[in-house]
């Protein structure tokens, strides 16, 4: 057994130089090759691997038996309601680990709208919400890695050019918000908490001076403030959007977007 | 970079095989160095990957982290280093001090340090100056930490960083030898017929110098170029070994349980490969060491080490004094004086290599700050002055081909006599391209009115005479820290370090 | 297609051209003189493939950790609406706060086609100038067009962002690390010139639109980690310098026809690939023909280009070979043969070399002196 895995292992040495040889030598399709029997080779070493350990191993992402608590698309659902406004997975699982309870399995996040979509498209409406997407404003088209619900006003899945920053400011104070109820009157805020309030406070001016010193209030002062600046413009560009959105759209197009329409890009140009 | 070292190149590459660069030896050399040889994971500012050190060839540990992205390994890391480092260092010391306290109770008194003490100098020897650059960050990045508050580290790593700090801060002055590059040791040495980009490979610059029998050296320099073969000695890494080596086994030890077979497994096929990978480059740095010990000492290498000894005990006792660590940046008036002493350091250390060895000096000759000849006529009785104040002051003439640009009046020395001084009294040419320099000497020759035997250059003698001086220079006078001038700042605040200094993300 | 195209097609032979991109288009300026490497960038030669083939394999690439690492800042530099970017900006630059505005020019309604793009970035960016204020600060990857060598290539700087003192600011992202205010010189050298390539394919863009140079700053924004976190901090870079050189050059590339008319007509560098793509041209005689190229080698090409071990090799035996500063020590003088000569003084000096003669003949003697060493 070990004879073998040692036998393997260098096969699997003389391959990788070889790969390498290949890559140097910029012969892409000799690497490609090589690489090839090299994967055949270690997937048979980690065979054998497993065998001697006499169990499979951890599929990647696992986490043993802390499983999430809810359904993934649930969990989705109690963070960008608490955000109020379409948000990147990255946000909504920082948000979740900082604020809910079990596990959000990033993995999961990637194939959500599409899963959501089908869902849709093949019983519409009969969940009571989806996760939906964002739609640009210009050519409503799904917004790249964003995530919203379905049961939102139109014009609040909208994203005009300033609508990123707009969204940021308003998760901000609703994420300040959820925290001072939290810990009114409780000053034993998470370090884990502090750094992600800090993340919002740290690039909205005036709203605190240091990760050590940062207060809810004052962060949701400066965000409205500089929400103020941004909001008019922001909210008409969206109300115009999300009224071609409806007239333009089929249900399925409104929740997850359309595709391209060349004709659409070019009176765009126009 | 001289004209002389330049044809020592030239030579080098028609030949094939390096050429002498010097005649003795200018770097100190432990009895007892610590080699150490470092990789970096890509992409990060300076994530340890792997380290391989110890002080005989045979005793090397290796250091493997197995998540270079992970912050608490990072700082595991550190601690091992520390321990090998440190641990090494304050063997080091203490055995220097027992010495110390030892001669002192003998009654040794102030004169030079007892062979003993030679045992014990603490150098670390690396394979390139991109690793000490990479030592100085990971000193910069440990030695702010603490043992604890928010992110509490074992208390080795700080001391390790501030040692590291030590260290990279001593490299830059010139001639110390506590922290070494071997390929800078080698070219000092030895002249590869390569340029000084590809001098920066240590297995290129051995191949030139000490080729596998029935190579050239410059066969030998072009295979350790190959990175398959011939593995860099870090801190980088070869993009090839990264994605087709280290990518897989990294992924297979994050993939598998910790404490499982399978991890034991992954984590020993990780250290396999980078220990195959140091390997190679760990057995170049200790043969360097060896060509190195094979040259004699020059005369003052010693007394720079002497000085590397001193500067490494107040260091040492610093720390143990609670001293604070080295700030983030210097302070203007501690930058201005650190400089003015590397210059002059720079200065004396130049002096001193061509005082120790005629082949340095040989390049002040060939620029006209030093001339070298027979001497045709001596008179080693004259006076000068009258009555009382009558002085002995010989005059000798050399005849020299070198190029003279020295004048009347000038002041010189030999390094044959360091002691005596030599005022030039006339230049003349000869035919066939040679001058007569005629001096007056002082100094150096007893306190009577007759020189002592030997201590004035008979006829026929051959000797050398340079402007260099390694004399002391009195230092630029620099204000008190509370007098730095505005424009300078003004007084900079006590360097304190803050809690934000210790939780800095090494991420 | 052209004469010239023809030509350059010819050399290349029946292979795809590479395409370029704003590293190798940096590249082109490292060495600006070597007309080997103009005719193979012109020519889209796979260097790295010709060099390995004819014996002489360079290790160029990129470790993986590296991409990754890279990808990973810029995502972060620019999640939530740029956040932190604008907050480097804000701080480092007086961008003010209404100026906030963010288009994804990554793709246009998920199509992410060079061309779609390319029109898309032109005509945002377009309305941008001609609407002044309101018309959008940062976008995000446009993708901008610039020939080279007659031929397009696209290329994507990280961020341009509009709006700074009203013009253009091309903005790198980079993860090497700023520790306490320094930074890796020779990445940063790599970053300035990518950067200039990017304010000249703008430039280009806008002067189609009938802009002015100076709508695109020539000061850059290089965006990096601080000290070993990942928290980003921003520096203003001048490129000037660097514009000037890659214009050059790329006028060069342009008037590729005058290095071409002094090569033989038949010149290929055509492995000969049957139809199992296997190479049949025998290497030393694609040495041959790679040779009838002049190039101009120098140790640093060892950073930047696929076909330096080739070319030091043809080199051997020339003072270049051991870099610039020992060139010159030796008189600058060319070859090796000829300096040993005139130290040993088997050579006599040509009638400008009779001061560089001296100073080596004196040097071979000291050498004698001191080591013993045979003429």
């Amino acid at each position: 057994m070990t004879a073998e895995m040692e036998a393997l292992e260098r096969r699997m040495d003389s391959l990788q130089a070889e790969v390498r040889r290949a890559m140097v030598a910029g012969d892409r399709d000799l690497a490609r090759a090589l690489r090839a029997e090299l994967n055949e080779c270690r997937s048979q070493w980690e065979a054998s691997l497993t065998e001697l350990e006499g169990q499979a191993p951890e599929p990647a992402g696992s986490h043993g038996a802390q499983g999430p608590i809810l359904p993934v698309r649930e969990q989705v659902h109690q963070v960008l309601t608490l955000l109020g406004a379409p948000a990147a997975p990255k946000l909504v699982i920082a948000i979740h680990d900082a604020l809910f309870a079990g596990l959000l399995p990033g993995a999961r996040l990637t194939s959500l709208r599409r899963d959501e979509e089908r869902s849709f498209r093949s019983a519409p409406y009969a969940r009571p919400y989806y996760i939906c997407a964002a739609l640009t404003a210009e050519l409503l088209s799904p917004a790249r890695g964003l995530l919203a619900v379905s049961t939102w006003p139109m014009d609040r899945r909208i994203v005009g050019p300033l609508s990123p920053r707009v969204d940021f400011l308003t998760a901000a104070i609703r994420v300040a918000e959820r925290f001072r109820d939290l810990y009114r009157g409780n000053s034993g805020v998470s370090p884990e908490s502090r750094r992600l309030l800090w993340r919002f406070a740290a690039n909205i001016p005036r709203a605190a001076q240091s990760a050590s010193t940062i207060n809810p209030d004052e962060i949701i002062v400066a965000a409205r403030a500089e929400l103020a600046v941004h909001e008019r413009a922001d909210s008409e560009q969206r109300a115009e959007s999300a009224l071609r959105a409806r007239a333009q759209l089929d249900d399925a197009e409104q929740l997850f977007g359309t595709g391209l329409r060349l004709s659409r890009l070019t009176s765009a140009d126009g | 970079m001289s004209t002389l070292y330049a044809l020592a190149k030239a030579r080098a590459a028609d030949s094939g095989f390096a050429t002498q660069a010097s005649t003795v030896r200018h770097v100190h050399l432990a009895e007892r160095p610590l080699v150490l040889i470092a990789l970096t994971f890509a992409g990060e500012a300076n994530a340890p990957l792997a380290a391989m050190a110890g002080d005989t060839p045979e005793s090397a540990r290796l250091l493997v982290v197995t998540q270079p992205r992970n912050r608490d390994e990072r700082f595991a890391f550190a601690a091992e280093l520390a321990e090998i480092v440190t641990g090494y260092l304050g063997e080091c010391e203490s055995a220097l001090r027992a010495e110390l306290s030892g001669a002192d109770e003998g009654g040794a008194g102030h004169g030079e340090p007892p062979g003993a003490f030679w045992q014990k100098f603490p150098q670390v020897i690396v394979p390139n100056e991109a690793t000490i650059g990479f030592l100085r960050l990971l000193g910069r990045s440990t030695r702010l930490r603490r043992p604890d508050g928010p992110y509490p580290v074992d208390p080795a790593v700080p001391v390790l960083g501030r040692w590291l700090t030590f260290l990279a801060e001593r490299a830059e002055l010139p001639g110390s030898s506590l922290l070494v590059a071997a390929t800078q040791a080698l070219a000092l040495h030895w002249a590869t017929g390569q340029s000084a980009v590809e001098d920066r490979n240590l297995a290129a610059v051995l191949g030139w110098i000490d080729p596998p029998a029935g190579l050239t050296g410059r066969a030998a320099a072009a295979a350790a170029e190959n990175p398959v073969t011939g593995p860099p000695a870090g801190p980088a890494t070869d993009p090839t070994f990264d994605n087709e080596v280290l990518a897989p086994l990294i992924a297979a030890c994050g993939r598998t349980e910790i404490g499982s077979a399978q991890r034991q497994r992954a984590v020993l096929s990780l250290q396999d490969s980078i220990g195959a990978v140091l390997a190679p480059s760990w057995r170049l740095v200790w043969r360097s060491v060896e060509l190195l010990r094979g040259l004699t000492p020059g005369r003052t290498v010693s007394l720079r080490a002497e000085s590397d000894l001193a500067a490494f005990l107040k260091y040492g006792e610093y720390l143990r004094d609670g001293g604070t660590p080295q700030p983030r940046r210097d302070s203007a008036v501690a930058a201005a004086r650190r400089l003015s002493s590397l210059e002059q350091a720079q200065a004396s250390y130049a002096a001193q290599r061509a005082f120790d060895d005629p082949l340095v000096l040989a390049g002040y000759r060939l620029t006209g700050e030093a001339f070298g000849g027979s001497v045709v006529a001596a008179d080693p009785a004259r006076l000068g002055g009258s009555g009382k104040r009558r002085m002995l002051r010989p005059l000798v003439t050399v005849e020299t081909l070198d190029v003279v640009r020295v004048g009347p009046g000038d002041k010189l020395v030999s390094p044959a006599r360091p002691r005596q001084s030599a005022v030039v009294m006339s230049v003349s040419p000869l035919a066939g391209a040679r001058s007569a320099v005629e001096l007056e000497l002082s100094g150096g020759m007893g306190r009577s009115l007759v020189a002592a035997p030997g201590s004035v250059p008979a006829v026929g003698e051959r000797l050398c005479y340079t402007t260099l001086t390694d004399s002391y220079q009195v230092s630029g006078a620099f204000p008190e820290r509370e007098s730095t001038p505005w424009t300078h700042g003004g007084p900079p605040p006590v360097y304190v370090p803050v809690p934000d200094d210790a939780v800095e993300a090494w991420s | 297609m052209n004469a010239v195209e023809s030509r350059l097609e010819h050399i290349r032979g029946r292979v795809a051209p590479k395409s370029h991109n704003a590293r190798t288009i940096a590249a082109l300026t490292s060495n600006p003189g070597c007309a080997r490497r103009a005719i193979m960038d012109a020519a889209g030669v796979d260097k790295q493939r010709l060099a390995a083939y004819s014996g002489f394999p360079a290790p160029f690439g990129q470790s993986q950790f590296a991409i990754t690492r890279g990808n990973a800042f810029e995502a972060q530099v620019k999640a939530n609406g740029c956040a932190e970017l604008l907050r480097l900006l804000r701080e480092h630059l007086g961008l003010s706060i209404p100026e906030v505005s963010y288009d994804d020019l990554n793709d246009v309604g998920g199509n992410t086609g060079l061309v779609v793009r390319h029109v898309r970035t032109r005509s945002l960016l377009a309305r941008a100038v001609n609407s002044g204020s309101d018309a959008g600060t940062l976008f995000d990857h446009p993708l901008l067009r610039l020939q080279v060598a007659g031929r397009p290539v696209f290329l994507e700087p990280d961020l341009i962002a509009f709006q700074l003192g009203g013009r253009f600011h091309v903005v790198e992202i980079k993860s090497f690390a700023v520790i306490d205010g320094q930074a890796d010189g020779d990445k940063v050298a790599a970053a300035v010139i990518q950067s200039a390539v990017y304010v000249h394919a703008l430039r280009e863009l806008l002067a189609g639109h009938g802009m002015a140079e100076d709508a695109v700053a020539d000061e850059v924004v290089l965006v990096c980690p601080e000290n070993f976190s990942n928290a980003p901090t921003a520096a203003l870079l001048d490129v000037r310098k660097q514009l000037t050189v890659l214009r050059r050059q790329l006028a060069r590339l342009a008037s590729i026809e005058s290095l071409l008319d002094v090569l033989p007509a038949d010149l290929t560098f055509d492995l000969g690939m049957d139809d199992d793509g296997v190479p049949s041209r025998s290497p030393a005689e694609l040495r041959d023909a790679i040779f009838t190229v002049d190039a101009r080698y120098a140790p640093e090409c060892l950073a930047s280009c696929e076909m330096c071990f080739l070319c030091r090799h043809e080199a051997q035996g020339r003072t270049e070979t051991l870099g610039r500063e020992v060139r010159d020590e030796l008189g600058a003088i060319d070859s090796i043969a000829a300096v040993l000569g005139l130290a040993d003084g088997t050579l006599a000096p040509a009638d400008d070399q009779a001061e560089a003669a001296g100073l080596l003949r004196a040097a071979a003697r000291l050498r004698r002196e001191c080591t013993g060493e045979a003429a």
